[in-house]
């Protein structure tokens, strides 16, 4: 095996369009593939010690202020990051243990893209868009679109994820992130959930729910997005969710769990979701409120 | 490949292959056996070090990826004279070692932690220690262990090695 360790994104992407190696940020997916002999690359494209892929900072594109994370950002610098929204950094801290999120970062969980990476729901209600590179050029590709399959994405062999980048809503925004899984520590998601909302007067608008682990790729439920659009607070129960949320998604029977307790699972996530959102925006309301 | 880095305080050179782990290096290479492979799949601990000061899984990582950097095993934690570091010496006092495999890593995880948060609560120490599982079960003495490890040092305990507790 060939191990190339290039000291920039051109040479990376170069080294890339050559060999068609596997890139390896994190290496803590990658290490267990190999160790299963899942696969055996015969050339390796290090690029997890590039400091262009590292780091979270606020950028200005055109018109929109947005978050931009680089790809080998860690998963701990994620969950630890203030600038990020909440479910990222709750998504970000379910993930595996303190030793995985020290050496997994964010851009493999995304080209990993396991239907239950448990960044990837709070990306798709972000409306996060990923930048992707290759030696040709550079082209953005919306989350929602990214994921094709389990384990599957746009992609392409000659491509390496650079950013991820976040559009920072106008509104104030409040999101949240659950999962469910066998044990507290180290759990694989049964099933996860993000949601966010812009709320004002106690009605909401700009409502995103994504969940994972129930069907071949994290989902948003658009369709329940636009039946809470406009809705008070005290409106979303658990009926008003219930039949959306078991109509978006596609669960199975797997080494994890079942698809009828994941169906049941899924609602109460949601829910339990959406009401996190709903108590920090009351919360917040009444700092600011004691404050004025 | 010919890679350098730090261990335990003391530079290191050594030709390794592309895909060797390092966990196979400490073990094979450099003969530092305290560092255990359990499941070799990133999922028990046992294999814990600290890279740059943060505990990671030593059969996950590939060579190329410590190349000037610095790691600690649990052989850099005790004293060149072989006296104890006030962490190993409250696991002994609190009955935290039953077998003995996972106590390396689990001694790696809270001496990260403490370096960060030097009176944890007990939620803190579960957290901090939920990627190192002990077949033993013996995680409440375990967690005594990192309580006490935890008083004696701010009290200024700096163990049997003389190293002046973080």
């Amino acid at each position: 095996m060939e191990y190339l360790r290039p000291s920039s994104v051109d040479e990376a992407v170069g080294l890339l369009d050559s060999s068609r190696g596997m890139v390896l940020a994190g290496g803590t997916d990658a290490c267990v593939y190999m160790a299963e002999g899942i696969c055996s690359p015969e050339t390796i494209i290090d690029i997890g010690h590039l400091d262009a892929l590292r780091g979270i900072e606020i950028a200005s594109s055109e018109r929109v202020e947005l978050i931009r994370i680089g790809a080998c950002t860690t998963i701990a610098e994620v969950a630890a990051s203030p600038v990020l929204p909440a479910s990222l950094r709750q998504g970000a801290q379910a993930v595996g243990s303190p030793q995985i999120r020290n050496l997994g970062t964010i851009g493999g969980n995304v080209c990993n893209a396991s239907p239950c990476g448990d960044t990837l729901t709070p990306l798709l209600t972000l409306d996060a868009s990923f930048v992707l590179r290759s030696a040709q050029g550079t082209r953005a590709v919306q989350s929602r679109e990214f994921f094709t399959g389990p384990k599957q994405t746009l992609l392409q062999p000659d491509e390496i994820l650079k950013f991820i980048e976040i559009p920072l809503p106008a509104c104030t925004w409040t999101s949240a992130f659950r999962m469910i899984g066998n044990r507290k520590g180290q759990a694989i998601s049964q099933v996860n959930a993000a949601a966010g909302f812009c709320i004002n007067d106690g009605v909401v608008s700009k409502v995103r729910v994504a969940v994972g682990s129930v069907a071949p790729v994290p989902l948003r439920l658009e369709a329940l997005e636009q039946s809470l659009e406009g809705r008070g607070i005290d409106e979303i129960n658990l009926e008003a969710i219930q039949e959306l949320v078991l109509e978006g998604i596609r669960p199975i029977d797997d080494v994890r769990s079942t698809a009828t307790y994941r169906q049941d699972v899924t609602v109460a996530l949601v829910f339990d979701c959406l009401m996190a959102c709903a108590n920090q925006a009351t919360e917040a309301a009444g700092i600011e409120g004691a404050s004025s | 490949m010919r890679i350098q880095f730090t261990c335990n305080g003391k530079r290191v050179q050594l030709d390794a292959e592309p895909d060797a782990r390092v966990i196979d290096l400490l073990r094979e290479e450099l003969g530092l056996t305290g560092t255990k492979e359990g499941c070799g799949r990133g999922e028990c601990g046992a294999c814990t070090i600290l890279l740059d000061g943060k505990p990671v899984n030593a059969c996950l990582l590939l060579a190329g990826k410590i190349i000037d950097r610095e790691i600690q095993t649990i052989e850099g934690v005790a004293g060149a004279d072989g006296g104890l570091h006030p962490i190993q010496e409250a696991f002994l006092d609190t009955g935290a070692v039953q077998c003995g495999f996972c106590t390396p890593g689990m001694i790696l995880s809270t001496k990260a932690l403490l370096e960060e948060n030097a009176r944890p609560e007990i939620a803190e120490i579960e957290e901090a220690l939920s990627g190192n599982l002990c077949r033993c079960t013996g995680y409440g003495k375990i967690v005594d262990g990192v309580q006490e490890a935890s008083r004696r040092m701010s009290a200024g305990d700096t163990g049997t090695n003389g190293e002046v507790a973080a």
